[in-house]
This record gives C-alpha cells, sequence and structure tokens, in this order.
C-alpha cells in the first residue's frame, strides 16, 4: 500500500499535470472560447431549429408527448451538460494521450515514478473543470438567452453530475487504454465518443431509441444521470422508477471506475511488454 | 522484500563510496524479442497459431556499470542499444534476463528505478512548446515527486547545469533544437538522479551544440553521477566514455576503456590504400598482408579499396609500394590514421558502424 | 540553354505532376489508416440518423407537429430532409479538415518548409490535397442516397438523381475555394481544431442543415445567402425531395459559381500573404 507521502506525491503530480493542460489551454485562446461556443453552434443551435419546426403554436407539443415536458431550450441545454461530460472523458482524458504521443511529451511521463493512472486523473481534473466552467457560461445562456426554466429541484440532481463524473473517469481509462494500442485513434475516439452521447439521451428522449439501442442506454451512467437531472429541473418523465436509477447510477459509476483501472493497468503493461509504451 | 540495498539517495549518498555498495547498473542475460508483423482480429477469432516471425533486438546482453563513470553502448543503428536502454528505463519488459539499477529490479520494483534515475531517450526528446522552460521543468518535477519545497531550487539548478537560466521564462517554441536538447537534458536532471540514461543524446545537434551538450556529460560526471549512454558517433565514444561495450546484432562483442579496446588490434595504425590493376586481386592481397593485417578490403568503381592494420606505417607503406609494383598494381591513393573505435568494431563485426 | 517558354511548360507539366503526386498521397495516407474509411461509411449514416431520431423525439405522436414541419420545409420527408443537409455539411467538413490538415501537419512535423524549398508551384500545394477529396464527396452522396432509398423509403428517381449530380458539380469551385481560403487561414493562425469547428459551426448555425432557413430571423437570413453551402443544401432538397427542375434553381447555380470564382481567388491571395508572412516571421515551421 502507498504510505501518505506518496499519495501526497501523487495528489501533486496529478495537480501539475490538470494545471499544465489547463495553462496550454488558455494559450490556445481560441480553443479555450471554442469550449463554449462550439456546443452551441455544433448541438444547440441546430437541434433548438430542428425543434422549432415542429413547434405548434409555439409549443413543442411533440416533445411533450415523448419526453413529458415542452421546454425545448431546458431540455436540450441539460443534455449538453451532460454530454461535455461525455467529451471530457473522450477527448480530454483519453485524446489527450495521443497528442502528447505524437509531441513527444509522454514518454518522459512515463519515465517518472508518477503512476500512470495518475496521468489519467490529472487530465480528468484539469477537463472537468473546463467542462464545468463552460457548461455554467452555457447554463447561462440558456437560462437568459433562450429563455430555458429550471424547477429548483435541480440542485437535487447534483450528486447524479458528480456520480456521472466519476463514471466519466472510468470511461475515460477505458477509451484511454484504446487510444493507447490504436495506431489511430480518432476515428474510434470520435465515433464512440458521439454514440455514447446521443445513447444516453443527449440531443433526444431516450424512448425514442429502437428497442435494441434503448437496452445500450440503460448500460450507460450518462443515461441515468441526465434522466434524473431532466427529471429533477423539468419535471420530465423518468426513465426508470428515480430510486432505481440513483441504485443504478451508483453501482454504474463504480463499475466503469474499477473496470476502467483495470483495462488500463493491463493496456500499460501490455505495452510494456511489446515495446510500444512512449512510442509512435 | 526487494532485496535493494538500503543506501541513501541524492548527493551526499552519491559520493560516499565504500566496499558494500554494489554497481549503478548490472544486467545479466538480457534478452528482448519481438514479432513482426501484426496479428488481425479476424486470425485470433479463428484461434489460427501465430505465425508472426519472432526476432531477437537483444539477445543476452550483460553489462556492468560501475558507479561515477561514463559508460557507452557504441554499436550501429539496429544494434539493440536503444532496446537495453528502454529495458533499463523500465518502459519495456525483457523477455529473459534480468536487470538492476542502483540493486533494484528493473521489473519488480520500476517505480523505485524511476525515482533515481534520469532519462533522455530517443522518442521523449519533447517538452511542452506553449509553456516555459521553467513551467516545463515545475511541472515534470511535480511528476518525479519532488516535494513542493525543493522544487524551486531543484528547477533553478537544473536550469543553471545546462546553462538556461537567462532563457527560462521564453516559450520553448522559441527555442533551437540544440536548447530544447539542453532542456531535456535538464529534465532528466529533475529528480537529482544518481543514474542517466542517455539515447544518443546529440543526434540531430549542431556540432557546437554536440560538443557543448558533452561538456555538460563530463560535468555531470564530474559531480558523481554515473551515465550510461549510447551513441554511433565513435568520436563521441572515445572522448566521453570511461568503457565502452561494443554492441552488435543484439550482443556486446567487446568491453573495454577505449584504449583497451583500441589495444586490442595488434596496430597502432591504420593504412587504407586504393589501387587499381595488379591482377589476381588475391595475390595483391596476399603481399599486403605480409606487412600487416589486412582489416576490410572492397572493389568500389573498379578500384580496390584495402584497409591495413600495422605497427608503423613509416614501415608498411614503402614495402606497401614494393607489393604493388611487384604484382602489378598502382596505389592511387594513401591514408595513414590513428586506430579509432571504428576500426576496432571493423575488426571485431566485419563491418563498418555507419554500413 | 532552354528557351523560356520550353521551360515554362516544363514547369507547368512538372506542377501537373505534382498535383498528382499531392492527391495520391492523400489516397494512400486513407487506405494506410483504415480508421478514416470506416469514418466515411459510419458519419454519413449515423449523424444524419441522429437528427432523424431527435425529430421523431420532436414530433412526439403528434401529427399536428409533422404538419408544422412540412409547412415549415416543404416536404413532409424528413428523414430526406435531414440528410441531405447533413450530407453537405459532411462534403463541407472534409474539405475543411483534409486540406487545413494537411498542411498544418506538415507544417508542425517541419516537411511543409522541405515542400516550400521544391519549385512547385504553391497552387498545387493549395489545391493539391483537395483532388483525393472528390471521390469521397460521390461516395458520401451515393451512400447516404443509398440509405434514404433503402431505408426511409425515400423515392429517387434517375434524372433526380443527376439533376443533384449537377448541383453538386456547380458547387465544387466554391466548397474547394473554401477549404483553400481554409488551409491558408490555418497556416497563418495554426489552429485548425478551433478554426474547423467555428467555420463548421457558422456553416451550421446559417446554411440550415437540419432546418429550413426560414426560421433564421432577417440579419441571419442576409447571411445565410452569402454563403454557398446554403445554395447547395437548399437546391438538392428541390431537385430531391421538391421534384423541381434544374432550370428551376438556376438563379442559385450562377450564383454558386459566382461564389466559387471570387472565394478560389481569395484562397489564393491570403495563402501568398501568408507565405510571405510566414517567411518574414519564421512561422512556416512554427508549432
Amino acid at each position: 500500500m502507498p504510505g501518505r507521502s506518496a499519495l501526497k506525491a501523487e495528489a501533486r503530480a496529478a495537480l501539475a499535470i490538470a494545471r499544465k493542460e489547463l495553462r496550454i489551454a488558455v494559450r490556445y485562446p481560441l480553443n479555450a472560447v471554442n469550449e463554449v461556443l462550439q456546443p452551441l453552434y455544433q448541438f444547440l443551435l441546430p437541434s433548438l431549429l430542428l425543434g422549432a419546426t415542429f413547434l405548434v403554436g409555439g409549443r413543442a407539443i411533440g416533445l411533450e408527448a415523448s419526453a413529458g415536458t415542452s421546454d425545448l431550450a431546458g431540455f436540450l441545454f441539460l443534455g449538453m451538460i451532460v454530454g461535455g461530460l461525455v467529451g471530457t472523458a473522450f477527448w480530454e482524458i483519453a485524446f489527450s494521450f495521443k497528442r502528447e504521443m505524437d509531441a513527444g511529451t509522454l514518454e518522459p511521463a512515463w519515465l517518472t515514478p508518477t503512476s500512470p493512472e495518475t496521468l489519467v486523473i490529472g487530465r480528468a481534473i484539469s477537463g472537468l473543470v473546463i467542462s464545468g466552467a463552460a457548461s455554467l457560461v452555457l447554463l447561462g445562456i440558456g437560462l437568459f438567452v433562450f429563455g430555458a426554466s429550471f424547477s429548483p429541484g435541480i440542485w437535487l440532481a447534483l450528486p447524479a453530475l458528480l456520480l456521472a463524473a466519476a463514471s466519466m473517469i472510468g470511461i475515460g481509462y477505458l477509451v484511454a487504454s484504446m487510444v493507447l494500442l490504436l495506431r489511430e485513434p480518432s476515428f474510434f475516439v470520435d465515433a464512440t465518443n458521439f454514440l455514447f452521447a446521443i445513447v444516453s439521451g443527449v440531443m433526444f428522449p431516450v424512448v425514442v431509441l429502437p428497442v435494441a439501442v434503448r437496452w445500450v442506454a440503460y448500460l450507460l451512467p450518462t443515461t441515468y444521470a441526465l434522466d434524473l437531472l431532466r427529471v429533477h429541473a423539468l419535471g420530465t418523465r423518468p426513465l426508470l422508477s428515480p430510486a432505481l436509477e440513483w441504485i443504478l447510477l451508483v453501482l454504474l459509476a463504480l463499475g466503469t471506475l474499477l473496470l476502467g483501472r483495470w483495462v488500463f493497468g493491463r493496456t500499460e503493461h501490455r505495452m510494456r511488454v511489446k515495446g510500444t509504451l512512449g512510442q509512435h | 522484500m526487494s532485496g535493494h540495498p538500503m543506501e541513501p539517495v541524492g548527493r551526499t549518498g552519491r559520493r560516499a563510496s565504500g566496499p558494500t555498495r554494489g554497481p549503478a547498473i548490472e544486467a545479466v542475460g538480457l534478452v528482448k524479442e519481438f514479432e513482426r508483423g501484426r496479428r488481425t482480429i479476424w486470425q485470433r477469432i479463428r484461434g489460427e497459431a501465430d505465425q508472426r516471425e519472432r526476432f531477437r533486438a537483444v539477445d543476452g546482453v550483460d553489462l556492468r556499470v560501475e558507479r561515477g563513470e561514463i559508460f557507452g553502448m557504441l554499436g550501429p543503428n539496429g544494434a539493440g542499444k536503444t532496446t537495453t536502454m528502454r529495458m533499463l528505463a523500465t518502459l519495456l519488459e525483457p523477455t529473459a534476463g534480468s536487470a538492476r539499477v542502483l540493486g533494484i529490479d528493473v521489473v519488480a520494483e520500476p517505480r523505485e528505478v524511476r525515482r533515481r534515475m534520469g532519462a533522455v531517450l530517443s522518442d521523449g526528446r519533447s517538452v511542452y512548446w506553449k509553456l516555459t522552460a521553467r513551467e516545463n521543468l515545475e511541472y515534470f518535477a511535480a511528476l518525479y515527486h519532488v516535494p513542493a519545497a525543493e522544487s524551486r531550487a531543484r528547477v533553478t539548478r537544473a536550469l543553471e547545469t545546462v546553462r538556461l537560466t537567462d532563457r527560462a521564462d521564453d516559450y520553448v517554441e522559441r527555442f533551437s533544437t540544440g536548447m530544447r536538447q539542453r532542456l531535456v537534458l535538464a529534465r532528466a536532471l529533475l529528480p537529482d538522479p544518481e543514474i542517466l540514461l542517455l539515447d544518443e543524446p546529440t543526434v540531430g545537434l549542431d556540432p557546437q551544440s554536440a560538443r557543448d551538450l558533452r561538456e555538460r556529460v563530463v560535468e555531470l560526471r564530474g559531480e558523481g553521477r554515473t551515465v550510461l549512454l549510447t551513441t554511433h558517433y565513435m568520436e563521441e565514444a572515445d572522448q566521453l566514455c570511461d568503457r565502452i561495450a561494443i554492441v552488435d546484432h543484439g550482443r556486446v562483442v567487446a568491453l573495454d576503456t577505449p584504449t583497451g579496446l583500441k589495444r586490442t588490434i595488434a596496430a597502432t595504425e591504420v593504412v587504407r590504400l586504393e589501387l587499381s590493376g595488379g591482377e589476381p586481386e588475391s595475390a595483391v592481397l596476399d603481399r599486403l598482408a605480409r606487412g600487416g593485417s589486412i582489416a576490410h578490403s572492397a572493389r568500389e568503381n573498379g578500384a580496390l579499396n584495402v584497409t591495413i592494420h600495422c605497427r608503423s606505417a613509416r614501415d608498411f607503406v614503402p614495402a606497401a609500394f614494393d607489393a604493388a609494383r611487384a604484382t602489378g598494381a598502382t596505389i592511387n591513393h594513401v591514408e595513414v590514421v590513428p586506430v579509432t573505435l571504428e576500426d576496432v568494431f571493423l575488426s571485431l563485426t566485419g563491418r563498418a558502424l555507419r554500413e | 540553354m532552354s528557351n523560356p517558354r520550353s521551360g515554362r511548360l516544363g514547369s507547368a507539366a512538372a506542377d501537373l505532376r505534382a498535383f498528382g503526386a499531392a492527391g495520391m498521397k492523400e489516397w494512400r495516407l486513407l487506405r494506410r489508416y483504415p480508421s478514416l474509411m470506416f469514418g466515411f461509411l459510419f458519419w454519413p449514416i449515423v449523424l444524419p440518423v441522429a437528427y432523424v431520431l431527435q425529430a421523431r423525439g420532436y414530433a412526439g405522436d403528434s401529427t399536428a407537429a409533422l404538419d408544422a414541419f412540412a409547412a415549415r420545409t416543404g416536404t413532409s420527408q424528413v428523414a430526406g430532409f435531414l440528410f441531405l443537409g447533413w450530407a453537405a455539411y459532411m462534403w463541407i467538413s472534409m474539405i475543411l479538415w483534409g486540406p487545413g490538415t494537411a498542411l498544418r501537419t506538415e507544417q508542425v512535423r517541419g516537411s511543409l518548409e522541405a515542400l516550400f524549398m521544391t519549385p512547385v508551384s504553391r497552387l498545387v500545394i493549395l489545391f493539391g490535397p483537395l483532388v483525393s477529396q472528390v471521390a469521397w464527396a460521390v461516395w458520401m452522396f451515393a451512400i447516404v442516397g443509398t440509405v434514404l432509398v433503402v431505408f426511409f423509403g425515400v423515392a429517387i428517381a434517375p434524372l433526380e438523381a443527376l439533376r443533384a449530380l449537377g448541383v453538386i458539380v456547380v458547387a465544387v469551385p466554391a466548397l474547394y475555394g473554401l477549404g483553400a481560403l481554409f488551409a491558408a487561414v490555418v497556416l497563418r493562425f495554426g489552429e485548425v481544431h478551433a478554426l474547423v469547428q467555428g467555420v463548421r459551426g457558422v456553416f451550421t448555425v446559417f446554411c440550415g442543415m437540419s432546418f429550413p432557413i426560414v426560421l433564421l430571423p432577417g440579419w441571419a437570413h442576409a447571411v445565410a445567402l452569402a454563403l454557398p453551402p446554403t445554395y447547395l443544401i437548399g437546391d438538392l432538397r428541390s431537385v430531391l425531395l421538391g421534384s423541381s427542375a434544374l432550370v428551376g434553381v438556376l438563379p442559385d447555380l450562377a450564383i454558386l459559381l459566382g461564389l466559387g470564382a471570387a472565394i478560389s481567388v481569395l484562397a489564393v491571395i491570403a495563402f501568398l500573404r501568408t507565405e510571405r508572412y510566414a517567411r518574414r516571421g519564421g512561422s512556416l515551421a512554427s508549432y
């Protein structure tokens, strides 16, 4: 078991990684601005405008029928927050390994006594800080510009978001493993990130998914986190009973974390055997 | 128990040497096998036999690097130097054999090894371009678990060592290749390591930067650190290293001091001749061999190039002219040089280092 | 000594060969990285399907909502409407990513400097990577067409397909001009990712990939009319879903061609300026 001082050293390393990532992020100012704007113009506006095409007398009666709320903006903005979390796992945690490999800065990190797991945790911290900040700005925009309105009960769903964040670290481990193993992981990350997000219900209520895919949705922690968020903030119809969703969310968060850590550890070992660690 | 000696780490620990202290690095029968090609998912699913070709990049390397020396591994590209380095640096697990760094097993306790070692390897010559030199080092200091209170001083000292103090707060994107390489060396110094692994440290550098870096390496030995470096520049190995292992095809073919290695050739000088005419070739070579030993001969563009090791060129060259005349050959060019490690390599392997 | 005239001809032929080589290199890269190929199969289907599902969520079980959609878009074929919009989006994305990223990658690796030192025309460097993308555009529209016909029951007659092809061909100069302009800007500012996202975002919001542009407020509508993708998408929908003849969209096509010429000229100017700037500031090889 690592001692306290070793844990402290790992924590400092994780914070140093996060600080480094944030520093670099602000030194590419366009990218930082994009963090907020991108979900807006890539996802929210086209989705809102498509929603507007279906309005009847200014009301989203179709959405009301399928999800239980006519607050189109509220529905989409909450989806986008969870979408941001998913994106953090896939891009900020996992894909950053590829960026560092390409830049030749990953190998020096493997050469330090810092645990490889800490490399993931550090990125998770910076990724969550960035996506958290972007989400707050976007929520503000949703509330004040697009007229979303959330019930005060939204705070009750905050633990769901935290659990989703924890499970995203687990997913980050898993995807990072793939990133390290695949020669050209961009497509894999892009595609799985998109599928993960839409199957979780970021764009539409999960009930519109074909039945077989809906079963996949039931396996994703983000499905429950988002559903609970919408139930508490917008009064949507829950997918399952909320109590069951909470239990499943806790179990899935734990499960992804444990599985992710295990797979990442195996992957790192495999790379040490095959000699591909740090190489590109 | 790990079995590694309970020895102090850090500057004071490094300088004190006693009879109980073992070697800095010890490798016994180190082997690394790789597979060529890929096994497709389809082949895996069908459970087909693995038909990938296996090859040994390192084929039983034994090394013992003493504390405080600069130890070089000299060999051509693909000889297995880098693979050996990567195993010692814990980035690669050996297929067989064992290696200990400061008495610590690299497979059983890789993190303990990394804690005490600084390394500059071939794929990790990069730093973050959008950070300053200091920010880069502060970041890596945390990764090396340098205590917060010491971090600043450690970074400053590393910058001083590589003479980058005046550029410490510039973005690395504005650095020259040589400066970046020095920064990479500074990074390897952050853990205040007793041992430094440098894989081809001067590759890609201009002569001035390379000389500069070599000077830094000598200074590091002066501080009591052990340096293990690989190179395929024989001059570099000759100049820098206290001892050299000549590596070829994944094996150590000779190991000694530079002088000792050169002494293995029973010659003090090397004569290179370019001849034309003279038939048959064997007759020419036979006659030349009477004055020295023929290390290498090859025909190029019709001319016969011969490398001869001899005790004294002063005696050999006139005899060579006689030999040529006797066999109807003409000597077009004569070059006399002292014995170098290149010649040692040639005599050991029959090939030139850069072939 | 060769005379200057034959020298010029020779250099044009060499440029042409270099052009071919640039396209070939891109093609080889695609073949070497099969994941890119998967991408060309995955995205043209999955992205529009996501929006079709979203539309299903918006419609619920309400026929009134579906009627509202038909009234605003002029077609009741939700899937056809969305697939065509997103197909155009993906084509544009490829054009923006491809050359910009290719040049940027060369810049980061330092091989761009080497390229600039060769005597090939700058136009080859700028437009070369676009060559290999033509085939992929055809491929993508073919996939989208197939999915629409097979899975969503959209009837596409051969004549309509031909009309659509006509629209696509007319859009080529404008879109590839945009690609080249974008590549020049990337070299100058060095941030492909943010720039691609930004430009794509503008197109997504203004050009009506997922909605009819009549929904946009007046000023945004005006912006939409200045962007080539608006015409591409609108006309594709007209000829495939609204059974318009090409004559019906002729004014649009003329505007597309005009925009194409203007943008291509702008791209060349921007590229040459970027190169001069880079040479002065030494950022050609910068990260």
